[in-house]
């Protein structure tokens, strides 16, 4: 029988008073030992339905129909305590942010010995070497001085290594993995995942696992549910539903993602975004049907039925046979050839952090060694490597953020390694930087505008009247309308708010742009939204960019040239195509080999590197 | 646990000494602006203008000011704070015998103020959301809005006049004396084995006390109520549910434990405040305190006393905020050197 089954289920909430459904009508069921892998942007309802299973809604939402069983038993229906004794008990969770999933001011001794205690596992000692024997079985050697450790000493992959032993430490028969990996670097993102596989194969645990992440879902999940605001758009077995896609949204949002192999192909743009609650309820009939490349009259006049396309594979569409017509456009040419002369130079970059631990003692800790490189105009160089690698240390510097402890950079012939207030105006004339977090880079309490036009304004050129022009002209640029310019940041999108992120690097006409993982953290479609957008304006202004990532299919997709960092050194770099495609540094090879593959049907199979270090390097800094 | 803390103790001592001396120097330059002549003071009304010029030789004032704060200074680390001109006893001896009854007071109040600012706070806490939420706002901010002293008048007029159930005057009835020892009365009464005088002190403290304490615990309500709905939108607690742990086991071992580190910084910075605040509920209660010693040595103009009150306190305060430091860094793990 299967462990996890949902028939009609709808989960509403109140939006003024009225009823509307978050969820609707979605149906699916997970057996004994299977992954359901849920995918889909973010608001498609994938977290709503783990905190279903949990029934921990937020304020004014409620299942209003249909059912949710598990191993027999109403989810929905049974009393608290009931459900409350099931909870980390026979269903376990295994959260996104594994920092902040565990509590501060506890060791990690004295959460596991919590845990324990509520599973009845015993006295204090027997629990001791229980715990023990988790941390070993997650693959956590030196278990008894991490047990005396806080979460803060942790890296994030230890932390949800410990969330994960927790988690199985009572042989669940229900895992809800929520984004899992997302907040990881790659490489412990393979590690992770592959341990979560292993151990539910070994207890032969059901899994829901829900991902953002396609490529990861086809390598992990048996069965797929792709969802849209809340609606079943596609389910199915992952192979049949990835490799025939019947729905256009699953199609779209497979375009839309940077291929790791084979020729380099355009990215899908999925116009516009999904419809947020208050907008659900004026749509008559197919909610995707205002993004849908393939939509019809018949689209818009009644939701779409859900039929079957192939075996056990079904999906909420009325033309399924024309999915497989939606192509990728062609991509925009990239040009590395012609370079010219450098417009910046690199040359032996070098940033040593000093901590100091009491009165006298300290230790160096060597962020970035020896970088040096050459940006050419128009040409775009990406730097990747893991969280800790030094990346944005080297983006700091050359912003003139951060003092280098030794080496030089030059811009256009002329040495910027001097602080004069001559050098920083200089600098600033050719170099903006773009920051990662647009919520925390925009100032709340400022208009679009005002925001966009920062450099005109610090700069003293133009009336305000200009200004606002200027500002409506960038956004018109960026793709905005021009509307936008007179709303603050917590009116727009994320998506909308990296874009304003652009446009104010851009006003002042800058011929370098340093963009630090400014893709990170956004939908596939707005990141193909954001990464065309870069294309389309270098083409239509001309600019250098200097762009750090940690995905390495962005950076294919986007970068002429390539540095890898590994532990602040540049360990290769060359053409992006030939250092993808034949890597020679071992780090390289292993960082690509723990991207998933494009192709669903091909071995995964990530290097397991050296044991993660015992500390964060550099947690402190 | 012991090395965590020395470093700070460490550091807060070199800091201390800074602020002591500037202090010093504060009291006593302010002190030398007044326009009080303490040479002619210490003579009787009859001494004559030459008198007074010979006192004032013998007392030193006619050597350059920074000649007499350097001796006033070398005599006060010696602890010779001199001779109360008003009293005409050590003023050592004088600030000796009131510390222990003001830091009793400060203490059982700050004890008082945290006991019912937790509560309050878990009680808003546990209504929030709910109608009975204005009624928890509208209680805290009138308990914010209204003094100590109308508290101590408020007391005094209910449970000491018209209930007569608390007496309001002084540290003890009078058929008792002070036991002798440290001066924390509460404490030489249990030494001494006299329950009799340890009951008669103790309800001699409470009017005090509660006028202290509840005027200070409105702060505290409201700072733990507004951390702990910060913490319940934490991950960790929202996982811990997912766990399946209880809302009382959640409330308690994790979400307090987070919460109280920004109500205790409060409480460290309310201790100096309520230390200062102990003044007027002395002066209110009678109560034989460095309060009372403070008003009296200002209303005579003994400098002597006021210099050494004034260092008094500040030593004081500097001991409590090193205090609630390290109490911070025993409970918060991440403040911790590796």
């Amino acid at each position: 029988m299967d462990m996890l089954i949902a028939k009609d289920l709808t989960v509403s909430a109140s939006l003024h008073g009225e009823r509307v459904p978050v969820i609707r009508e979605l149906n699916f069921s997970v057996a004994p030992g299977r992954v359901l892998g849920l995918v889909g942007e973010s608001g498609a309802g994938k977290s709503m339905i783990g905190r279903t299973v949990a029934q921990l809604l937020p304020p004014g939402f409620a299942v209003t129909r249909g059912e949710l069983m598990f191993d027999g038993q109403d989810l929905v229906r049974m009393p608290f305590e009931t459900r409350r004794e099931l909870l980390g008990r026979d269903i376990a969770f295994v959260p996104q942010e594994p920092l902040s999933g565990l509590n501060p001011v506890l060791t990690i001794g004295q959460q596991i010995d919590e845990h324990l205690a509520r599973l009845d596992f015993g006295n204090r000692k027997v629990r001791r070497d229980r715990a023990l024997e988790m941390l070993d079985a997650v693959h956590l050697t030196q278990g008894a001085s991490l047990l005396g450790k806080y979460p803060h000493q942790l890296s994030g992959g230890m932390c949800q290594r410990v969330l994960i032993a927790m988690a199985f430490a009572s042989r669940p028969k229900l895992l809800v993995a929520d984004e899992p990996t997302t907040a990881l670097d790659v490489t412990i993102q393979a590690r992770i995942v592959q341990l979560i596989a292993e151990l539910q194969r070994n207890e032969g645990t059901s899994v829901v696992f829900i991902t953002h992440d396609l490529r990861l879902a086809a390598q992990i999940c048996d069965e797929i549910l792709v969802l849209y605001a809340g609606r079943p758009a596609e389910y199915g077995p992952a192979r049949a539903v990835f490799s025939e896609p019947a729905h256009p949204y699953t199609r779209c949002l497979q375009l839309s993602n940077p291929a790791m192999s084979g020729a380099r192909r355009g990215l899908y743009t999925l116009p516009e975004r999904m419809p947020g609650l208050s907008a659900i309820k004026g749509i008559e009939g197919c909610l995707f049907a205002p993004r849908c490349p393939n939509v019809t009259e018949g689209c818009n006049a009644a939701p779409p039925p859900v039929i079957d396309v192939g075996a056990g594979h079904r999906a909420a569409c009325i033309h399924p046979d024309r999915t497989a017509a939606i192509a990728a456009p062609v991509p925009a040419a990239i040009d590395a050839s012609g370079l010219g002369t450098p417009l910046m130079t690199v040359d032996g970059l070098s940033k040593t952090f000093t901590t100091r631990h009491g009165l006298f003692q300290r230790s160096e800790f060597a962020a970035v060694k020896d970088v040096s490189f050459a940006l050419h105009g128009n040409e775009f160089i990406g730097i990747v490597g893991e969280s800790g690698s030094g990346k944005s240390t080297v983006a700091r510097m050359l912003c003139g953020l951060e003092r280098p402890s030794e080496g030089a950079v030059a811009i256009a012939g002329r040495d910027v390694s001097d602080d004069s207030a001559a050098t920083r105006a200089y600098r600033r004339d050719y170099v903006q930087m773009v920051f990662q977090d647009p919520q925390s880079a925009l100032n709340p309490r400022r208009r679009v505008a005002s925001i966009v036009t920062q450099a005109l304004e610090a700069a003293g050129t133009g009336t305000g009247a200009e200004r606002l022009a200027r500002a409506e002209a960038l956004l018109s640029e960026i793709g905005l309308s021009p509307e936008m310019a007179l709303r603050f940041p917590s009116q727009l999108s994320g998506g909308q708010r990296q874009r304003v992120n652009i446009a104010r690097a851009l006003c002042a006409e800058p011929r370098i742009l340093i963009a630090d993982e400014i893709v990170s953290g956004l939908d596939v479609s707005v990141q193909a939204q954001l990464l065309n957008l870069l294309l389309r304006l270098r083409r239509q202004r001309g600019f250098a960019m200097l762009f750090i990532s940690h995905d390495l299919s962005v950076v294919r997709y986007l970068c002429d040239r390539v540095l890898v960092m590994y532990r602040g050194e540049v360990v290769e770099s060359g053409p992006t195509a030939a250092v993808f495609d034949a890597p020679s540094h071992p780090y390289t090879k292993s960082l690509l080999a723990a991207v998933p593959p494009d192709d669903p049907s091909a071995a995964w199979a990530p290097r397991s590197r050296d044991a993660e270090p015992a500390l964060a390097l550099g947690a402190g800094l | 646990m012991i090395a965590t803390i020395l470093p700070l103790i460490g550091r807060r001592l070199v800091m201390s000494v800074l602020i002591l001396l500037i202090v010093s120097l504060l009291l006593f330059l302010v002190l030398h602006v007044l326009p009080v002549d303490p040479a002619a003071m210490s003579l009787p009304p009859t001494a004559t203008i030459a008198d007074i010029e010979a006192m004032r030789r013998e007392m030193g004032l006619d050597l350059p000011l920074p000649q007499q704060y350097l001796i006033w200074l070398s005599h006060v680390i010696h602890a010779d704070f001199g001779n109360s001109i008003h009293f005409r006893r050590s003023v050592l001896s004088l600030v000796g015998e009131t510390l222990p009854a003001t830091i009793e007071l400060a203490v059982l109040s700050m004890i008082i103020a945290a006991a019912l600012g937790i509560v309050g706070g878990l009680v808003m806490f546990h209504v929030r959301g709910s109608r009975k939420e204005p009624i928890a706002d509208l209680g805290s901010i009138m308990l914010l809005s209204i003094p100590e002293f109308l508290w101590a008048l408020f007391f005094i007029l209910i449970f000491g006049v018209a209930l007569q159930a608390l007496p309001f005057t002084g540290r003890l009835d009078p058929q008792f004396r002070l036991p002798q020892g440290t001066g924390f009365l509460l404490f030489d009464a249990l030494a001494a084995g006299r329950l009799d005088i340890f009951w008669s002190a103790f309800k001699h403290m409470i009017l005090p006390c509660f006028s202290l304490g509840i005027a200070f615990s409105p702060a505290i309500m409201r700072v733990l109520r507004s951390s702990l709905i910060d913490v319940y939108q934490e991950d960790y607690i929202h996982l811990a549910r997912l766990r399946g742990l209880s809302e009382r086991r959640i409330l308690i071992r994790h979400a307090l434990k987070n919460a109280i580190l920004p109500t205790l910084s409060l409480m460290g910075v309310q201790f100096g405040i309520l230390f200062g605040g102990t003044l007027l509920v002395e002066v209110i209660f009678s109560y034989p305190g460095l309060g009372n010693l403070m008003v009296d040595a200002v209303r005579n103009a003994d400098l002597p006393i006021i210099q050494a009150v004034g260092l008094a306190y500040c030593v004081v305060v500097l001991i409590i905020n090193t205090v609630v430091d390290s109490l911070y860094l025993v409970l918060n793990p991440k403040l911790r050197v590796r």
